[in-house]
């Protein structure tokens, strides 16, 4: 008896480090998996971070730069004429993104308080909007900014975002409205505070990190965006940082340590932000995604 | 009758009252909405049943541009790189991130390190993220070929993007490269969201990892995956930014989707000088219409069966 029992938990024990010698080694191959996808992720950009750095002549030689030499970066800087460029896009950026933030928070907060015939109907028409392609609306609004008079014009190339823009804002901000209390409101129209009054000082203030949310995804979109920035602009002082990096290909060819260093310095802002901002970053991509 | 007559237009002005501030809120985004997009497809479909070279008046020609399209060879072969593009990267962007989703799920060490990582290359432009795999998948100093013959795998070295048959497999590389963080990041959300008494109830049921996975996982993440579907799905349908940088739709139309043809119909590749702005309509048209019928199909069949919890 004594001795079955000692054989069985000697038994037992094999099997418990059976199961935990299984557990050691399904955690480390998880993590060879993910190692291995880190490693094909990253590598692409880290190449470019190296070629960037090195001389003109060793680009071919090897991975690593046998010196940092950061020249390539001022001579990008000053003959693709990146200031310029990074400009054009910050103007752009900021502008529509100041427009879209005030179009959608005030959409987003009607739609989110107030009850009305037809709205529900009017949402889902506003941010219908948001299946439909640029390309569908590419070669008319050439047209209407040809029309308008704002073809290669920076605020022209904002004014033509709009559209494809607003009604994902829209969509966050009324997600994020409506997570935020109703009795605030009537509180202060219990108060006496005017309807106007309720959404500036009450919502407002609370809006903010959805206000930033939409702030990040927007600046981002704009700021990569690639076919209208392209086709309504052709003015070579008022191309945005896409469709000059695009243009540099011709200029530079083969000269990789050239187009690394000015990709790199184009990169610089938006990672800046990325990292800063990181938390909202995500939250905001990922909150479109799982309020839906 | 005086008394009802006031009523009426109490309530008149009541409605009018409570009407006015949503109304006033909506205006900024109608007018937007309505100049910057409704408009401008009205335009579209109108431009579509036109000849037009953006020069010389447009000319009224019906249903000639759609019936032109079947005729099309390259609009044809086009479609066909569309489809594929599309149904390769819905089914690997899809699957993939998702199976990455659930081992950083699985309570690992650094799995915030891991998902910043994979998430850098979705805040790239397309742009940048085409111009730098165009330099590696060079043929001549590319990073790939010299990485293949440095290991001394050199009889494996290709043309890459200069290869027909390689192309479009080229370009999905890049495009599954560059979106897995952005999906990875949705499902991992999603995941963290599922009750782990699921998961202690399968357990206790005998349930193993596998039937984990299809049993309580799939089944609970069902609506964050119609919707990668369908953002998968809208975003091949309409690629464009990243085959134009890399090839422009070359060599020779091998890598022409809708969105590359289209563009260098209407603007061509190096300033096309007979533009054709009503077929090239046309075919953005034929783009809205997939992704809009594709996306309503693929939302109504998840919703089909969806299992409630």
């Amino acid at each position: 008896m004594s001795i079955a029992s000692q054989s069985l938990a000697v038994r037992h024990e094999a099997e418990i480090s059976r199961t935990r010698f299984l557990l050691v080694f399904n955690r480390m191959l998880i993590y060879v998996v993910l190692v291995a996808i880190a490693v094909v992720e990253a590598f692409p950009l880290l190449w470019m971070l190296m070629t960037s750095v090195k001389n003109q002549r060793e680009v071919f030689s090897s991975f690593l730069p046998t010196r940092l030499d950061f020249s390539n970066f001022q001579r990008v800087w000053i003959a693709m004429n990146l200031p310029m460029h990074l400009a054009n896009s910050i103007y752009v950026t900021v502008l529509t993104v100041c427009i879209v933030v005030v179009v959608a928070t005030s959409a987003g907060y009607a739609f989110a308080r107030y009850r009305f015939p037809g709205r529900d109907l009017l949402f889902y028409i506003f941010i219908g909007a948001m299946m439909i392609p640029g390309q569908a609306i590419l070669i008319p609004m050439f047209q209407f900014l040809k029309a308008i008079g704002l073809l290669n014009s920076l605020t022209g190339l904002s004014l033509s975002y709009l559209g494809g823009s607003t009604a994902f804002a829209i969509f966050l901000m009324r997600a994020f409205f409506l997570s935020l209390p109703t009795e605030l409101g009537d509180a202060a129209r219990i108060d006496g505070a005017s309807e106007f009054g309720v959404f500036w000082h009450v919502y407002l203030p609370l809006a903010k990190a959805g206000i930033a949310t939409v702030v990040i995804i927007q600046s981002l979109g704009t700021w990569n965006e690639f076919m209208f920035s392209n086709t309504f602009i052709s003015n070579p002082n008022l191309k945005t940082i896409q469709p000059s990096l695009y243009q540099a290909i011709g200029r530079y060819a083969t000269d990789y340590t050239a187009l690394s260093s000015g990709l790199i310095l184009a990169l610089i802002p938006i990672v800046a932000v990325y990292l800063i901002l990181q938390k909202q970053f995500i939250a905001g991509l990922t909150a479109g995604a799982l309020k839906g | 009758m005086a008394i009802e007559t006031w009523h009426q237009e109490k309530s008149l002005s009541r409605t009018l009252r409570e009407a006015a501030p949503p109304l006033l809120f909506l205006t900024p985004a109608a007018i937007v909405l309505l100049v910057f997009m409704a408009v401008p497809v009205i335009n579209a479909v109108l431009l579509s049943l036109q000849s037009w070279n953006g020069m010389t008046p447009a000319v009224w020609v019906g249903l000639s541009n759609y019936a032109s399209l079947f005729r099309d060879r390259i609009f044809l072969f086009a479609f066909g790189n569309t489809a594929y593009f599309t149904i390769v990267t819905v089914i690997f962007q899809t699957i993939v991130p998702l199976l990455i989703a659930i081992l950083l799920n699985a309570g690992i060490r650094g799995s915030t390190v891991f998902r910043t990582l994979y998430f850098m290359p979705v805040i790239i432009s397309l742009t940048i993220s085409g111009l730098l795999w165009a330099m590696i998948y060079e043929p001549n100093f590319g990073m790939l070929n010299s990485l293949l013959q440095g290991v001394g795998l050199g009889g494996l070295t290709q043309l890459w993007l200069a290869d027909p048959h390689l192309v479009m497999p080229c370009i999905i590389v890049v495009s599954i490269w560059q979106s897995l963080g952005f999906y990875l990041v949705i499902y991992f959300a999603a995941l963290q969201n599922i009750p782990r008494e699921l998961y202690e109830a399968a357990a206790i049921d005998g349930a193993n990892a596998w039937h984990k996975l299809i049993h309580v996982t799939v089944p609970m993440l069902r609506p964050v995956m119609v919707l990668v579907v369908v953002l998968n799905t809208v975003n091949g349908v309409k690629a464009f930014d990243q085959i134009w940088v890399m090839t422009a739709g070359g060599p020779n139309h091998a890598s022409d989707t809708l969105g590359t043809y289209l563009y260098s119909i209407a603007f061509g590749a190096m300033g096309s000088s007979n533009p054709q702005l009503g077929y090239a309509t046309a075919i953005a048209i034929v783009i809205l219409i997939l992704s809009f019928v594709l996306s309503v199909i693929q939302i109504r069949l998840g919703r089909r069966n969806e299992v409630e919890y």
